[in-house]
């Protein structure tokens, strides 16, 4: 969020930027972070017992050798360290998965994020009429039924039938069986993919959108500056925060892709769409609990991965180095509720 | 970066902490068969909740009446479940201590659910000579039965009259019949399920009819690797080189090529009589079924889903009472009249409801020779190793030596799990 | 909180005063000045685009009112050739609907204002206050986010079963009241509030809550309505837990009843899977129609000074 603000217009008054730095230990911050924590109470109590314990439980998961077999007696498991990620990155068919799923989200993260942007800047571009069906309408693929996407995604891409594969021989390409070629099918997740998250996105960007100042683009209109230019200066960097949310929840989904293969390719042909999340699922679904917890785990840390790098990336600096938040001298007197 | 470190450091040692009092007891293996226990005479009274999956769960619970009736001290609940998540709710339940008393159980799920230890033995209650022989394999898990058989499914040809004149008895047949319904203009001969989940059930067969044998006697170690298992694995794969039978068709498709006679033939369970007739323009006239043709044996899949009771069920004398009811001959022939689940005890079949169906009498004969795949506790997880190697074989042209070679070293490093 | 960095490196002269704004930007609400006329293009290339994106959509609808054969067809009808309701009456035979849709608009209800109030108080603070913690609380939110959803499935249930609450409605949706994404969705829509409008609050003498409520809350109606659809949507979807928690029939949802009828052991009947679809997509589009007007500029510049 470094130019969020820069560009916002009035309200505030010099000096307050160069204001003094909140001590750690003054009675002030105490009396915030107890105002803070209050607020923070409800979530962190039903966090804590219902989201962090059970994620413990399957961090231990991960370093023993649970399997079904102990289900009934899940304490009579060995711990075996770090053996399962080990031998997870020996698997050569998750080697195999993790390169599909890093095409996958290379190629798919950018594309839809790209895409929905696009969409959501040209449906808040100022037009009047059908803006409710149009908002309903790019939704639609976030509430079909999977089956019904994949009986007709199955027909456009039908090597002889499907309209992909006609519209190709209009202008003389002979498209390919893609859903059965090893070259192709991934493209394919990937298109299917985008499609069906784009909806989300938009209405993410879309509620984003809302929170760019028309005064901006009417001072930058008056300045000349073209609709590429306002985008580029005015609505992209009040936009980051929400473009971050969704760089980062869109990579977050892509890493666990798994239903796209699921109904329409299984992971094949010959396991050229075998997502890690696919194989992580058949994991679980024979019993390697704690096989599949290390697998999962893995996938945890390709995920903190991708979203350091997109925190990195999309300016808002998530670590301990950067600067603490100044409090404005006006602010002091009132805190404490 | 460093605070987050260390407290992911603390969550692992108190984990480490924990774990150190736990370790398996035993190394298992050669246990001896679990004893059953005798149920108690008389009419059944109590509750007995009972998890059924689909349409089973659906109708199970006013079919049922006629076992209240007989014993009105009873309070029968019948809880349908979703084939989807069946098994992950089976799972959990034995994870929580949360079971029912009966639940189905698919067949190929027996032997992890069976190593739980959450499945009773079934009692001498149970009349175990009535059912099929490979049907009642599917309960057997290292030398224990658990539970019954409830109904049947098995696989047979499906084809065309008008493009296969007499219906294949041997592997050439198979072979002379797909290139002939070829030659007089089918696309292809035949379909056999190149790869992906499930092919292992269409080509299971041919290796059982071959003489291939999965593991050694006791179950703990696999014999897939056999001259009789790659000669299967070559005949299979004959059909793609041939090009006899597509390795590349859309999904969804099968039904409406087969009706319109661009497949000739096709191997199936008993639920695509339905599909067909209800696919257009089907002329059912034109369809006729047969056996599998037999190599050096007759041999063909079967499956289904069996009836377990649980060892943590509250009511189990009156659990398994209920589960002697459903494999009574004469309850059998009115479930199939219900739901059309095939019976699971072979003396059903001699009742004119099944025994005069056209089609039906092609899938008893079949069920006499169908072999049940080992009923062991890492079964899906090599079934699904056997599904990947085989659209190597199909698809990629692979050795069968060396398709043969990767299933079996690749099994071993699984296991059986027994 | 980085805004800082932005606002110290930025000349302090502004120069449009702050009363000029109301009017102006409540004369250009729905259309921002340059944007002469709404554009010819814009509509075609979001036309087009929307075609591309309802077709599955519009199959689904038509086809479930096909028979079964027609629906398996190849290449696919649009338009059915033979109209039957017979999926719809087959469904509501078998399907005690009141019941599971009590059910399901319960737990998403309830799961969706939990996530509202819960999620939007962290975020605020997450976002707008300075407070010991607070980053380590923000990094184990995420990160916990990241962590694939079946890892867990197991340690939950048994936890739930301890706690006795198996076949309840507090087992349906006590887990699903707080959860990370809604966290992390309302801090970055509260980053982008300016923080003048929070600041002249206090010095007014607004206590922190009253700040929340009278000021904040109102800002974020776009944010709260994207994080109402998306939870209510994936509550109402939610399949696995509600099958693996409810061990009787009268606590399903619609999903998991709808998948009971559908999916076989072998086959799939299209039909009522399709009509299932439909019964079970209208609420959630009710819901998108109603939350959706929210999606309106001006408020953060027009409404509080």
């Amino acid at each position: 969020m470094t130019s969020g603000t820069t560009v916002r217009p009035g309200a505030q008054t010099p000096g307050r930027a160069g204001s003094y730095e909140l001590r750690k230990h003054s009675p002030l911050y105490r009396r915030r972070t107890r105002a803070a924590w209050g607020f923070a109470l409800p979530f962190v109590l039903l966090f804590a017992a219902f989201t962090v314990g059970p994620v413990l439980m399957s961090l231990v998961m991960a370093v023993t050798d649970l399997r079904s077999r102990d289900l009934r007696n899940p304490l009579a498991v060995e711990f075996v360290g770090l053996d399962n990620f080990v031998a997870v990155l020996q698997d050569p068919l998750f080697r195999k998965a993790a390169a599909n799923t890093a095409y996958f989200v290379l190629v798919g993260v950018p594309l839809a994020l790209a895409i929905s942007l696009a969409i959501a800047v040209l449906m808040n571009s100022g037009i009047t009429r059908f803006r409710t069906i149009f908002r309903v309408g790019y939704y639609m693929p976030v509430v079909t039924s999977i089956v019904a996407v994949a009986v007709v995604w199955r027909f456009l891409l039908h090597p002889d039938l499907g309209m992909v594969n006609q519209a190709l021989g209009w202008v003389g390409i002979e498209g390919p069986n893609w859903l059965e070629s090893t070259t192709w099918a991934m493209p394919a997740m990937i298109a299917m993919a985008v499609w069906r998250s784009i909806g989300t996105l938009i209405i993410i960007f879309l509620a984003g959108l809302q929170g760019v100042p028309t005064s901006l683009h009417e001072a930058a209109a008056l300045d000349g500056a073209g609709a590429w230019q306002r985008f580029r200066h005015v609505t992209l960097p009040t936009m980051r925060p929400t473009i971050l949310f969704g760089a980062v929840i869109t990579g977050i989904g892509y890493v666990q892709f798994f239903e796209e293969p699921f109904v329409m390719t299984q992971g094949g042909p010959l396991n050229s769409t075998l997502s890690v999340a696919f194989h992580t699922y058949n994991q679980f679904g024979f019993g390697n609990y704690g096989y599949a917890a290390a697998m999962s785990y893995v996938l945890f840390v390709a995920v903190v991965v991708l979203a350091l790098v997109q925190f990195r990336l999309l300016g808002e600096r998530d670590t301990p180095r950067k600067p603490r938040r100044t409090l404005r001298p006006v602010a002091s007197k009132e805190i404490g509720r | 970066m460093n605070r987050t470190l260390r407290g992911g450091t603390a969550a692992l040692a108190v984990a480490t902490l924990v774990l150190a009092g736990c370790g398996r007891d035993s190394g298992g293996g050669d246990e001896a068969p679990e004893p059953a226990a005798e149920v108690a005479e008389g009419a059944a009274s109590g509750s007995i909740e009972v998890w059924a999956m689909g349409t089973e769960g659906e109708k199970l619970g006013d079919f049922a009446q006629a076992f209240v009736a007989e014993n009105p001290d009873v309070d029968l609940q019948v809880t349908p479940v979703p084939w989807d998540a069946a098994h992950d709710k089976i799972a959990t339940a034995i994870a929580a201590g949360e079971t029912p008393d009966v639940s189905m159980i698919g067949t190929t799920w027996m032997g992890e659910f069976a190593a739980t230890g959450a499945l009773d033995p079934t009692p001498d209650l149970i009349d175990t000579g009535s059912f099929f022989e490979g049907a009642w394999g599917t309960t057997e898990v290292g030398g224990t039965n658990y539970g019954v058989p409830w109904y049947v499914e098995t696989r047979v040809l499906y084809y065309r009259t008008d493009l296969v004149p007499e219906p294949p008895t041997d592997w050439d047949g198979l072979t002379a019949m797909a290139q002939q319904a070829k030659s007089s203009g089918a696309a292809y001969g035949i379909n056999l399920q190149p790869g992906e989940t499930g092919a292992w059930q269409t080509f299971m067969p041919f290796a059982w009819q071959a003489g291939a044998q999965l593991t050694n006697e006791d179950g703990t170690e696999f014999t897939i690797d056999s001259p009789e298992f790659v000669e299967a694995l070559t005949y299979y794969q004959s059909f793609f080189t041939d090009g006899l039978a597509p390795t590349d068709l859309p999904q969804g498709t099968l039904e409406q090529d087969f009706v319109a006679g661009k497949i000739a033939s096709f191997v199936s369970g008993p639920w695509h009589v339905g599909i067909l007739e209800e696919t257009e323009n089907a002329d059912m006239s034109k369809v006729a079924l047969a056996p599998l043709p037999s190599g050096a044996e007759q041999a063909s899949f079967i499956g289904g889903a069996n009836l377990a009771v649980f060892k943590d069920a509250e009511n189990r004398d009156a659990a398994w009472k209920f589960v002697e009811w459903l494999t009574r001959p004469e309850i059998q022939v009115q479930w199939y009249e219900t739901v059309t689940d095939l019976p699971s005890v072979a003396s059903a079949w001699e009742d004119p409801a099944i025994a005069d169906d056209q089609y039906l009498g092609v899938f008893g004969e079949q069920l006499d020779s169908a072999v049940a795949p080992p009923s062991i506790p890492t079964w899906e997880e090599v079934a699904s190793v056997i599904d990947t190697e085989l659209e190597r074989l199909t698809k990629a042209g692979a050795d069968p030596q060396e398709v043969s070679t990767a299933i079996q070293q690749q099994a071993s490093s699984i296991g059986t799990g027994l | 909180m980085s805004t800082t960095t932005g606002r110290a490196s930025r000349p302090p002269a502004e120069p449009a005063p702050p009363e000029t704004e109301p009017p102006e930007s409540r004369r250009t609400k729905e259309r921002p000045i340059g944007e002469a006329r709404p554009n010819l293009v814009v509509y075609l290339i979001l036309g087009l685009g929307l075609v591309v994106v309802v077709s599955p959509f519009v199959w689904m609808a038509f086809s479930s009112v096909k028979t079964e054969g027609e629906i398996r067809r190849v290449p696919p009808t649009w338009w059915p050739e033979t109209f039957t309701l017979e999926n719809f009456q087959e469904l509501f035979q078998r399907l005690d609907f009141p019941q599971y849709f009590f059910n399901s608009t319960l737990v998403a209800v309830v799961v969706t204002v939990g996530n509202l109030v819960f999620c939007s108080m962290l975020g605020y603070v997450l976002a707008k206050a300075d407070f010991a913690g607070k980053n380590l609380l923000f990094r184990i939110v995420l990160g916990t986010l990241m962590i694939p959803g079946m890892v867990t499935l197991i340690p939950l249930f048994v936890l739930i079963a301890n706690m006795g609450l198996v076949n309840t409605y507090w087992g349906l949706f006590l887990p699903f009241l707080a959860a990370p994404f809604g966290v992390f969705l309302m801090r970055q829509f509260f980053l982008a509030i300016p923080d003048e409008l929070i600041d002249a609050a206090r010095v007014d003498g607004a206590s922190e809550s009253r700040i929340f409520v009278q000021i904040v809350i109102p800002l974020a109606k776009p944010a709260l309505a994207t994080l109402g659809i998306i939870t209510f949507l994936g509550s109402w979807n939610n399949f696995l837990w509600p099958l693996v928690v409810a061990t009787s029939e009268d606590k399903y949802t619609l999903p998991v009843v709808l998948a009971l009828y559908s999916t076989g052991q072998n086959q799939i009947n299209y039909g009522l899977l399709l009509a299932g679809a439909v019964v079970v997509v209208v609420p959630v589009l009710v819901v998108f129609f109603f939350l959706q007007r929210f999606f309106v500029q001006g408020v953060a510049l027009t409404g509080i000074k």
